[in-house]
């Protein structure tokens, strides 16, 4: 075992479990967490240990009497029912031949040629090599639908190994909303990933992705929603 | 498990969790939000989440009541710099400082003799270190807004954080 690899970060996690760290330190840990077990077993224990005490900080206070209902009605049977129509028009969405099949082959086009030869724009560059930078693995273009802002562009990345990502290049989401990954299985959105990031940027695919399935992004409410509320950004099958 | 029901789209067992730590959650809440209406919308914002994330659900990193507690705290601290007048986006030094240690105990929700174990243990903490949780965990402040806050060195901060934090997990989870 290497030097990095002994190293654990053990004096950040109590600051981390307070969410108490500067954003840059907290990416830090939290990429070490991803892969260290003992780490992870032990912000568990200083969470448990917090947010013990912050039960018995609570104060007393009723919740209204409909909170319950609301949360559980919304949500009994709705994955179901709003989510098929919204995969099915999805999927003819990228079945038509002519609106889809030039965006995407410019798409291609022009991942290509970024890779190719190169830009003098920043954010193409970024977006460029974070492309260029897939040693192994498959690299889909998503199509921009039909409401994508003009400089809209998406693509589905497939490492041999590691989990799927998207890598997008978008406009910073409006106050109050965030864009959402999704991976359509069958008729079947599910939420994938959140960010409220703007210009080239990527999320991580938390759904399992198989063959056959469509990847697309929604703009949603700030935190996310567990079916699509709007029309697809970008999408592409895989 | 209660997760995993809900993974797979079970809306009852949103209902369960609900039923066990709604009510907690809605307590914490209301502490970290100026009123009841921002306290209930980001309940239901947090339980909406729950549903949305529930496949990512880790059981071997932490219990289900600290995670979905971990996302209100989220939601709140979110509510406030985004929704919040601009007077609600920060809660005073002050105040937050004083919220943990003033709580009083919902016994509905939290096992009384367990209530009185973790008020102990919070109480005796020396009063900076018990100090810098609250402002952190209630206020939502990070360590070097806390220095700046208070006029304390960084890493005076940063050590008060970490023994602080090691001295609860010590008498709150070892005993376990």
């Amino acid at each position: 075992m290497s030097m990095a690899e002994e190293r654990h970060p053990t004096e950040d996690l109590p600051a981390y479990a307070l969410g108490a760290l500067d954003e840059a330190e907290r990416l830090a840990l939290a990429a070490h967490l991803e892969t260290c077990d003992q780490c992870a077993h032990d912000l568990a224990q200083f969470e448990d240990a917090l947010y013990e005490a912050a039960a018995v900080g609570a104060v007393r206070a009723d919740p209204p009497r409909d909170l319950r209902a609301r949360i559980v009605l919304g949500h009994r049977g709705a994955r179901v029912a709003r989510a098929s129509n919204w995969g099915a028009r999805v999927r003819e969405w990228l079945a038509r031949p002519l609106p889809l099949a030039v965006p995407l082959a410019l798409a291609v086009l022009l991942v290509v040629s970024f890779v190719a030869v190169g830009t003098a724009r920043r954010e193409a560059d970024t977006y460029a090599r974070a492309l260029a930078g897939v040693a192994d693995g498959r690299v889909v273009a998503l199509a921009p639908q039909k409401n994508a802002p003009a400089d809209a562009r998406g693509a589905l990345v497939i490492p041999r190994n590691g989990d799927p990502y998207v890598v997008l290049e978008l406009s910073s989401p409006p106050t109050g909303k965030t864009w959402e990954a999704w991976v359509i299985k069958g008729q079947r959105p599910l939420a994938a990933g959140l960010s409220s990031s703007g210009g080239v940027f990527t999320i991580v695919l938390s759904a399992p992705l198989e063959s056959g399935d469509v990847v697309a992004v929604t703009l949603e409410p700030a935190v996310g929603s567990s079916a699509p509320t709007s029309d697809p950004i970008l999408a592409g099958g895989t | 498990m209660l997760v995993q029901r809900i993974a797979g789209g079970d809306a009852e067992a949103l209902g369960e969790l609900y039923d066990r730590y709604g009510r907690v959650a809605f307590g914490m809440l209301y502490r970290m939000l100026p009123g009841p209406e921002a306290a209930e919308e980001v309940a239901q914002d947090a339980f909406h989440a729950v549903w949305r994330r529930a496949g990512s659900y880790r059981p071997e990193r932490g219990a289900v009541r600290t995670w979905l507690l971990a996302i209100c705290r989220n939601g709140a601290i979110d509510w406030r710099r985004t929704r919040g007048k601009r007077e609600e986006r920060e809660v005073t030094i002050e105040a937050a400082a004083e919220l943990l240690s003033d709580a009083k105990v919902d016994e509905r929700v939290v096992d009384a003799l367990r209530a009185e174990r973790v008020r102990k243990a919070v109480a005796e903490l020396p009063a900076e270190q018990r100090d810098v949780l609250s402002l952190a965990f209630w206020g939502g402040y990070s360590q070097s807004e806390i220095a700046a806050r208070t006029n304390t060195p960084l890493g005076t901060v940063k050590s008060r954080v970490r023994l602080g934090m090691t001295k609860l997990r010590e008498r709150l989870v070892d005993e376990r």
